[in-house]
């Protein structure tokens, strides 16, 4: 089967939205003989990328990107990161992004979607997950060279560990290496400002926007 | 006091067997799936009952019989009172009553400019008493937050700016413990004690459950209320597509286990405390993820699928009215409020809430306050119905006003119209477009502004007694010294 018919196949699975379907398209690439860092660059990303405009345009929908966007994490996990790890290379992304829901908070579908948004628009994503304690956020931060570290808080009882964050940031003494953005219902603009974050959404794309302005992607 | 009853029968979409199916499929998640409880002292009232608990990974299994016993035990019929007599309402399946706002909205829609901006404590205040103003409003909730204070504080502050601007009932979040026992605190000191409270109980608690299938620390607020068997109404919403499935019947059996492990959780702790029942599904917007309140499902879940399900039950429920989507009082933001009011008029649903929302619930809007409320007197007038008894077929009048006659002047008219025959009403107008032009083409949203600042200046409710003043301002000052840690 011609190379490009392979790359193909694994572009069609990402835009397929199914996860299996990629792992698969992806083992075959692989054994075909391509190269890891193309198989992402040439057949994962330029569906993701496809799905993206598609999503734009209003023809597809955050369902899709979050679907796509999983099922090309689950390949990249699964099967292209073991291969790099092999020859000792490292995908190219556009950033590093650490994001959660910050401590005593266990809201975390809003935070879900920005992070497969940006995982489908190119960065790297470590998901802490929810209820993170303020000191794993820093921890992750300096342990991956973050260059963003993105907060979400429901509660109103909550919302104020994002200040605890950044506060811890600035005590590790790793403020000044990150952009720090904030998210969820209570946060507002204001808010973000007062803290003295580096950004607020009020939307999981408007998220993406902000990261990637930030990281002066725009 | 207002609301009413619905005359005539509910929308009804759902036939037992469905309605049956949705309970058993509940019943089963609660039972083999089970829920998430991050509470230790919620944990220990499932366990104690004889609920299945995996302490490792904190899920708790609720067998079946505790669900039943517990719809039992939840009272059909229950008050909430005003600080005012005259404002009590009957909570049970059959009356209809609409509220204002929600939750704290973190912006609100300046009343002069238009824009949005963050609200304090006085636009807390002044939304309260708009709302004790409102006629149609029967409860209130509020469609401003106070954020000139600090944070820990928020809730406290905003109940008692409730408690001295108005003499309505109050539904209102208390989360977490701490917060529920000094509302609960300042409750009892208005109504004049703890006992007193109980007997005529000023306040319900509103409480989410979070979907899907978990309960908090901020949810040990119910076992406070519950304790001292003060009215709750809940409002489990599993966002359809991301928080719940997106067929809206897997959905709902993510918000009806919110509910039952709730109504559950209260009766274990005191059988027979009030609670009002709530199954909504809200559509995940799929372009923005927001949870979108004018969406037909929304209308359709808080409305149908609430008040059936509530009715399957026995029991009270709250839902909606107002909750525009739109960021301005605009046509869309009237189609979704009304849509809202109707759907959930007519499924007789018995506590609606959150009219003067706007922006999905952004922010809260002086405009939309009093543009529902004239949307809820339109509810009200066609949930009343007609009756037609002799003296409404009006025969006798027809013979004698006779063909090609008038009925403008006849006693029967002045008395029907006295009556409320034809609804009147306060806010929107008839006007031919001739004396709409010559009358300044006003924008209805900018009458409504009108008649708001004219409320702000001239409605001030009963002020409490100055020692009740004086009171909640130490128990504020207390809680400041107890939980304020911030700067």
């Amino acid at each position: 089967m011609a190379l490009n018919d392979v790359l193909n196949e694994v572009k069609e699975a990402v835009l397929s939205f199914d996860s299996e379907k990629t792992v698969e398209a992806v083992k075959k690439a692989l054994k075909a003989g391509l190269n890891p860092i193309d198989i992402i660059e040439k057949g994962i990303t330029p569906g993701l990328q496809i799905v993206g405009k598609k999503f734009e345009e209003g023809e597809l929908f955050l369902m899709h990107l979050v679907a796509a966007g999983e099922a090309a994490k689950k390949a990249i996990d699964q099967v292209i990161q073991p291969e790099l790890l092999k020859s000792g290379s490292e995908r190219k992304t556009l950033g590093k992004v650490v994001i959660g829901t910050v401590a005593g908070d266990i809201h975390d579908i809003g935070k879900n979607i920005v992070a497969a948004l940006l995982f489908a628009a190119g960065f790297e994503v470590y998901d802490l997950g929810k209820d993170v304690p303020t000191s794993e956020f820093v921890k992750k931060a300096k342990e991956v060279n973050a260059d963003v570290v993105a907060l979400s808080a429901l509660l109103s009882t909550t919302l104020p560990v994002q200040k605890e964050v950044i506060d811890a940031l600035k005590a590790a003494g790793i403020r000044e290496k990150v952009k720090v953005i904030v998210g969820g219902a209570p946060a507002t603009k204001e808010w973000a400002e007062k803290i003295g974050a580096d950004g607020y959404a009020a939307t999981a794309t408007e998220a993406v926007t902000v990261v990637k302005k930030l990281l002066n992607f725009d | 006091m207002p609301g009413g009853v619905l005359r005539g029968k509910r929308l009804t979409f759902l036939s037992n067997d469905e309605l049956q199916r949705i309970h058993e499929t509940t019943v089963e998640v609660l039972e083999n799936v089970g829920i998430k409880s991050f509470s230790d002292s919620i944990t220990k009232v499932f366990a104690d009952a004889g609920a299945e608990v995996d302490p490792k990974n904190k899920i708790v299994k609720i067998p079946e019989n505790i669900v039943k016993e517990a719809l039992k035990k939840a009272p059909k019929r229950f008050i909430l009172c005003g600080r005012n007599p005259k404002n009590d309402i009957i909570i049970d399946n059959e009356r209809i009553y609409f509220g204002m706002g929600g939750t704290p909205t973190p912006y609100i829609r300046d009343i002069e400019t238009g824009e949005f901006r963050r609200p304090t404590r006085k636009d807390f205040a002044d939304a309260t008493r708009l709302g004790d103003a409102l006629p149609n409003m029967s409860f209130l909730m509020t469609i401003a937050g106070a954020f000139d204070v600090p944070y820990e504080l928020e809730y406290l502050y905003e109940y008692e700016i409730l408690f001295n601007n108005t003499e309505k009932p109050i539904v209102y979040p208390a989360p977490g413990a701490e917060i529920a026992k000094y509302a609960l605190k300042m409750a009892s000191i208005v109504a004049g004690g703890e006992e007193e409270l109980r007997k005529r109980p000023i306040l319900s608690l509103y409480g989410e459950p979070p979907p899907p299938l978990m309960i908090t620390e901020t949810d040990e607020n119910l076992i406070e209320y519950a304790r001292l068997g003060i009215p709750i109404a809940l409002g489990p919403t599993a966002m359809a597509g991301s928080t719940g499935p997106i067929t809206l019947a897997g959905a709902a059996i993510i918000s009806n286990a919110g509910s039952l492990t709730a109504i559950s959780l209260v009766q274990l702790i005191n059988p027979g405390s009030p609670i009002l029942y709530a199954c909504w599904v809200a559509a995940t917007d799929p372009r923005t993820g927001r949870h979108a309140y004018g969406s037909p499902e929304f209308a359709f879940s808080t409305s149908v699928i609430n008040s059936q399900m509530a009715h399957y039950y026995g029991l009270p429920c709250f839902g909606f009215a107002g909750c525009p989507d739109s960021n301005y009082p605009d046509a869309q933001a009237g189609a979704e409020a009304m849509m809202m009011t109707l759907m959930n008029t007519l499924s007789g649903v018995n506590l609606m809430h959150d009219c003067g929302y706007i922006a999905g619930g952004d922010a809260g809007s002086m405009e939309m306050a009093v543009i529902c409320d004239e949307i809820c007197g339109i509810a009200l007038k066609i949930a009343r119905g007609i009756d037609v008894n002799d003296e409404t077929l009006a025969f006798d009048i027809i013979r004698e006003v006779g063909p090609c006659g008038h009925f403008l002047s006849h006693k029967h008219t002045l008395k029907f119209l006295e009556k409320g025959e034809i609804y009147i009403p306060k806010l929107f107008k008839r006007l031919s477009k001739d004396e709409w032009i010559k009358t300044g083409k006003k924008k209805i949203h900018e009458v409504a502004r009108e008649t708001a600042k004219k409320i702000l200046k001239e409605h001030f409710p009963e002020p409490l007694p100055k020692d009740v003043q004086q009171k909640l301002t130490s128990v504020l000052k207390q809680a400041e010294e107890k939980l304020r840690t911030s700067k």
